[in-house]
């Protein structure tokens, strides 16, 4: 029983009276209402969505139209601007690098067509390494209960205090270079905690759930009841979770290779806004080095916040607003 | 009449000492597991860098004793462990032979200093924000306006840092460019000190409180959808309070319990937006010494660094942990 | 003198698929110091028309016509006030007493500081010490003792403690009416007779006006005066409660009416017919379910004290299990279920220890003992349509020879129950009534056809007009399927025309037991009489006693203490019962 409005008037301006028929709602609170319908038809998941998908777009396509071998040094004049634009030498930006290039030559389209990809990538890998291990993790510590829930329980405690930067800094102090997979192995280990709680969590409450009891009594295997049973009930949270720990993931690695670490010799977009401040892009004004792959990741980002809000929406009907 | 469980508080205790132990076993094993051996390098580098400081083969014979260097591994593992509890981390091969120690405990109250105001104006903007944005009084304007403002949280860190440098400090001159305090400032326990360590480390702060005030405004804004379905917002309104005291009083002081949590954890994770912050605005704290270490492969700095930000973590989750069951009553009596 | 006058109140809730007309057109006034009670099923409209009046309707609610005058203001619309005027109205003019008072309060605030706040909400230059003795004073009127539970935080205190604080927070301000909505629904019978006459004598004591809304009838007619009957949004029936429970014009009241079973009144079942299916029997005589010197109890909490039964299932009976929240009936449940392990002695089903069986038994056991539960909603996974429930057992049993068996035996048990199968099995939980949904659980018995049956408040959860025949379906099963049934409830009522044999359970300890006529028509045991004597009947000429008498039944029941004295009524054939 939800209890708040400011208005419990009727709309304003309709007429009132005894007998009277009640307000017409506007074309536009119709469109709402049939919204609710079908949660999944959200705009913040839609253009969410679009956001990334256009992220995918770019690698796929790109790939086809545009020459990757130009993200090697001397591809083409160095310090370029984009199209259009002139640079601090007076040169104005041509067609052959759209976007530009760098002070060794590489070509900045190539570099965000190989690069945004990658560094999505790693973000997804490593949250469904993460996500995996979270489920597995969380269900038997759930489920089992006792002893191995405490020490799941402590375990996940303490990893979540450790900072993953800090542990990939020293990773890669000790060992040079790093694979853009063994990067996102190394992250996923530190992505698994939330899932754990959040899923042993749900887990308690549903053990006691009446139609998990039903399950119980109609002879269901554990294995069913986790899985064909619960499971199917706890999708919308493991998704939003999903989602998080993507951009958290995608966070971590951009930090590390806005550093200077992570792979060294695969272009991703932290890497290229690394290189771009190392080699005095600022001083140059050598903006779009910086600025556009920086555009791309806020592109990237803001599109998993939408798909985090809509899903928000999904899984909770109270946030849809009429 | 806070009575806090002794069971709860061991708990706590052990879980702190878990941590500790775990993070400096995982520092000390990553880089032996690698084909380089980096204590070698290390060695090397120290020695090689050593020639021009008197002493230099003294020492480097101390610190091979008093980390076992020549000893199994077994042996230096638990001397490691023994040296790290002590704060000891050996010396620092790009400025040998300055202790690891001595670097971080200067660097150290810097960070303290920004950290713990940026933490504490984001954590209080970001709450504040994202409770407004579920409030039903909130004018229409700001409830569109905040989640606009929330996109920064895309930005790197960096940008932000950059941005502001570039507005306030170059164009517009009103803050200064770099350095925790004025050059011609005596550093001391004064207004004077304080003024311009302030003025100092405001735009470093801003930089970091724009990014990621975001993160707490949506983890608020979840939190206060749920308090609001909750019954007792529905007696509150009931009751005729004020609706800026069911805010306050009602909402806000329940939703923001899980926050409370998390505040500890941020402090790893703020780190790492830090580093960069402090490498733009040359503002001498733990960031900027990490960054230095990593480019001059200064591996125990590397080391020292990482632990000591763990070990911060830890501590804070640990008081955070100690202080909750004072706000929370129900955790006071014995519930987990 | 009118104190709250309801005009012509219609209102209406835009949905997708159209506007949904909650309320339509209701008026009626509420005198000042008369009770006036709201009665109606889900979906009557009777909490929407009252919080219409507080303001506080769910978005996207909107009232479409109607105004609704306050007495104290005047002749001014409630509806047209500003909203800084209507928070000035709440609590001081009108307040609310919520359902369920479990959450209500503010769980980081102690107990007088939220009845503090509610008074400087509304009045200025209220000093502390007057703070102070304003609400001790009103925590003493509902029968708490301020000094200690004033300074509690609400997860210290018990439902009935948290709902009497909710009471005493509604009157702080003496308000002209007080709007209490189904302040009792959570709890057991004897509070809930305390909590109520508490609210009566507090309300008559400052002089207000009471609204009070429920859908029990009997709680309707020990407390109000008169009585308005709301059905889909429509008032259907107004006046005074005597003269609508001896002579209801509309036939919804005849209908809710009858629907309440009386103790020692006419049944509403079949009677048993002459031939009755065998339950389960042996050469040797194996009791269906024995329970020996069966305990359990939860680290320092005893939930059940260590007792015994055996039932033979030869001629099938529903042994009922009675007792209130607490008395350890659910665990009673859970035990014969195989849901926990006793702490002490053993359960035996068919002569084999069901927490000592192995893998394949286990099977054989769950094929042979079913369960009804109370909350029909939470017993159907909201992914899957409402087949799944009936058909993963029946599969799983290896009941099933074929998928046409299968549909077919699913459509033949819901038409046994009353459903229409083509209606109702491909439909999704959140599309069908609590009534129908319980029906399927009982229809999923049915085909699983086995010999036992723990039906655990099935009714509880269901609209009144619906539990006689739910029941009806429950009583079939034993009287035309052989089943044999254990039946808990809180409800004596049901209990009194549906069981063979009845126990009464309070704080783990059989306080007494045998024939319902015996154990409920004619109680012996304290627990007991009190038991009866705090259920409200819809009885004109029964009444309930003061609030005094509640105080002092309860105080009674503190005396009983640890170790009650268990009363034997008489055994029946085929069931005996021993306590340890």
């Amino acid at each position: 029983m939800g209890v708040q409005g400011t208005t419990d008037r009727a709309i304003p301006g309709a007429a009132r009276g005894p007998g009277a028929a009640p307000p017409e709602l506007t074309a536009r609170q119709v469109r709402r209402m049939k919204r609710f319908d079908n949660p999944w038809r959200n705009p913040k998941l839609i253009w969410g969505a679009g956001l990334l998908l256009s992220i995918v777009a770019l690698g796929i396509l790109g790939r086809l139209f545009w020459d990757t071998d130009l993200v090697f040094t001397g591809s083409g004049m160095p310090r370029q601007a984009p199209v259009g634009v002139e640079n601090i030498r007076g040169q104005i930006g041509s067609w052959a690098h759209p976007l530009g290039t760098d002070v060794s030559g590489k070509d900045l389209l190539a570099l965000l067509i190989v690069g945004a990809p990658n560094s999505l990538y790693v973000g997804v890998l490593a949250s469904l390494i993460g996500m995996s291990t979270g489920i597995f993790l969380g269900f038997t510590a759930g489920f089992v209960g006792g002893r191995t829930d405490d020490v799941i329980r402590v375990l996940s405690d303490v990893m979540i205090t450790i900072p993953p930067l800090l542990i990939l800094v020293v990773f890669q102090a000790a060992y040079g270079d790093i694979s853009l997979t063994l990067m996102a192995l190394l992250i996923a280990a530190f992505v698994w905690q939330s899932p754990t709680r959040l899923i042993r969590a749900q887990v308690l409450s549903m053990r006691e759930a009446g139609y998990v009891q039903m399950a119980r009594l109609s002879g269901a295997s554990t294995g069913h009841i986790m899985f064909r049973e619960m499971l199917p009930n706890l999708v919308p949270y493991l998704f939003g979770s999903f989602i998080a720990n993507v951009t958290t993931s995608i966070v971590t690695a951009v930090g590390l290779e806005v550093l200077g670490l992570g792979p060294q010799r695969i272009p991703t977009l932290g890497r290229v806004i690394y290189d771009a401040i190392n080699s005095g892009a600022l001083i140059q004004n050598l903006w779009w080095w910086w600025g556009i792959p920086t555009l791309l990741l806020a592109v990237m980002f803001i599109g998993l916040l939408l798909i985090n809000l809509g899903l928000d929406e999904v899984s909770n009907p109270r946030l849809r607003r009429l | 009449m806070a009575r806090i469980p002794a069971s709860y508080m061991i708990n706590r205790l052990l879980t702190l000492f878990l941590t500790v132990f775990i993070a400096a076993t995982l520092i000390w094993i990553i880089p032996r597991l690698s084909p380089i051996d980096p204590v070698d390098v290390m060695l090397g580098r120290m020695a090689a860098g050593g020639g021009s400081i008197e002493n230099s083969g003294a020492i480097l014979t101390q610190l091979r004793e008093s980390f076992g260097l020549d000893q199994p591994l077994v042996v230096q593992y638990f001397l490691y462990i023994k040296n790290t509890l002590t704060l000891d981390f050996g010396l620092s091969t790009a400025s040998f032979p300055t202790p690891v120690a001595q670097l971080i405990g200067q660097a150290l109250p810097w960070t303290l200093g920004l950290m713990l105001i940026s933490l504490i104006i984001t954590f209080i903007i970001g709450n504040l924000l994202g409770a407004l944005m579920v409030w039903e009084n909130t004018p229409r304007l700001w409830k569109v306006a905040i989640p606009s403002a929330m996109v920064m949280t895309a930005i790197p860190p960096l940008l932000s840092g950059l941005l502001l440098m570039y507005v306030f400090s170059s164009q517009l001159g009103w803050f200064p460019l770099t350095g925790a305090y004025g050059l011609n400032v005596e550093p001391g326990w004064d207004a004077g000190f304080a003024g311009s360590v302030l003025y100092h480390g405001f735009l470093p702060a801003m930089s970091i409180v724009l990014v990621t005030f975001g993160f707490w405004a949506l983890g608020m804004r979840g939190l206060m959808i749920t308090v609001q379905g909750e019954d007792y917002s529905v007696l509150a309104k009931a009751k005729g309070l004020r609706p800026r005291y069911i805010l306050y009083r009602y909402m806000i002081r329940n939703a923001i319990l899980p926050q409370v949590t998390a505040f500890a954890l941020q402090i790893g994770g703020l780190v790492a937006g830090q580093v960069l912050v402090e490498r733009i605005f040359a503002y001498p704290g733990m960031g900027k010494l990490l960054y230095d270490a990593i480019l001059d492969q200064d591996f125990p700095v590397i080391q020292g660094v990482s632990f000591v930000i763990i070990l911060m973590t830890a501590i804070a989750v640990f008081l955070v942990d100690l202080v909750y069951p004072l706000i929370d009553p129900r955790i006071r009596h014995g519930r987990d | 003198m009118t104190v709250l006058d309801i005009r012509n109140i219609s209102i209406d809730f835009p949905t997708s698929k159209g506007v949904v007309h909650a309320v339509s057109d209701v008026s009626l006034s509420v005198p000042q110091g008369r009770r006036i009670g709201f009665i109606g099923e889900s979906g009557s409209g009777k909490t929407t028309t009252a919080l219409a009046a507080m303001r506080m309707l769910a978005a996207p609610g909107f009232v479409s016509e109607g105004e609704i005058h306050l007495n104290a203001l005047g002749d001014t619309d409630i509806l047209a006030l500003s909203e800084e005027e209507m928070r000035r109205v709440r609590l001081r003019k009108i307040s609310y007493i919520p359902q369920g008072a479990m959450n209500s309060l503010n769980p980081v605030m102690r107990v007088e500081t939220q009845i503090w706040d509610g008074i400087l909400a509304h009045e200025a230059g209220v000093t502390q010490a007057e703070l102070q003795r304003r609400s001790d004073a009103v925590l003493e009127g509902v029968g708490l003792d301020p000094k200690i539970v004033g300074r509690l935080y609400p997860h210290e205190l018990s439902g009935g403690m948290k709902q009497r604080v909710c009471i005493a927070i509604g009157v702080c301000l003496q308000p002209d009416l007080i709007i209490a909505d189904e302040p009792t629904s959570a709890l057991d019978v004897i509070t809930q007779r305390h909590v109520m006459q508490t609210l009566r004598e507090v309300q008559a004591r400052i002089g207000a006006g009471l609204i009070l809304i429920g859908h029990d009838m009997g709680l309707m007619a020990q407390s109000v005066d008169d009585l308005a009957v709301l059905r889909l949004g429509e008032l259907v029936e107004f006046g005074p409660v005597r003269q609508i429970l001896e002579n209801p014009q509309h036939p919804y009241t005849k209908e809710l009416i009858s629907s309440v079973p009386l103790v020692g009144g006419e049944s509403f079942l079949d009677p048993t017919p002459a031939e009755v299916p065998k339950g389960f029997t042996t050469q040797d005589g194996t009791p269906l379910l024995e329970l020996k010197g069966v305990g359990k109890t939860y680290g320092a909490v005893t939930a059940l004290h260590p007792m015994s039964f055996t039932l033979d299932g030869a001629v099938p009976k529903i042994i009922s299990i009675v007792g209130q929240s607490g008395s350890g009936k659910s665990t009673m449940g859970s035990l014969m279920l195989g849901f926990s392990p006793p702490s002490t002695g053993e359960v035996l089903f068919k002569g084999q220890d069901i927490n000592r069986i192995g893998k394949a038994d286990q099977l054989t056991f769950r094929k042979q003992v079913q369960a009804v539960f109370q909350d029909p909603y939470a017993c159907f996974n909201p992914f899957y349509r409402v087949d799944h429930a009936l058909k993963f057992p029946f599969k799983r049993f290896g009941l099933a020879q074929s998928e046409d068996h299968v549909q077919e035996a699913m459509e033949e048990a819901c038409r046994a129950v009353g459903l229409d199968p083509a209606l109702v099995l491909s439909r999704y939980p959140h599309q069908l009534s609590g009534g129908q949904r319980q029906r399927l659980i009982v229809a999923r018995a049915l085909m699983l056809s086995p010999n036992l049956l723990i039906a655990d408040e099935p009714v509880s959860m269901v609209d009144a007009s619906l539990r006689s025949s739910i029941l009806k379906n429950i009583h079939d099963l034993k009287d035309r399927h052989g089943i044999s049934i254990v039946y808990i409830t809180h409800d004596l009522a049901t209990a009194y025309h549906v069981s063979d044999y009845v126990m009464v359970l309070y704080k783990g300890h059989v306080v007494e037991a045998g024939p319902p006529k015996d154990v409920i028509g004619d109680p012996q045991h304290t627990y007991t009489r009190l038991l009866i004597d705090s259920i409200p009947w819809p009885e004109v000429g029964r009444d309930w006693g003061s609030a005094d008498d509640a105080r002092a039944a309860l105080e009674e029941l503190g005396r009983i203490g640890g170790t009650p004295q268990t009363v034997y009524r008489g055994d029946i054939p085929g069931f005996t019962l021993r306590q340890g």
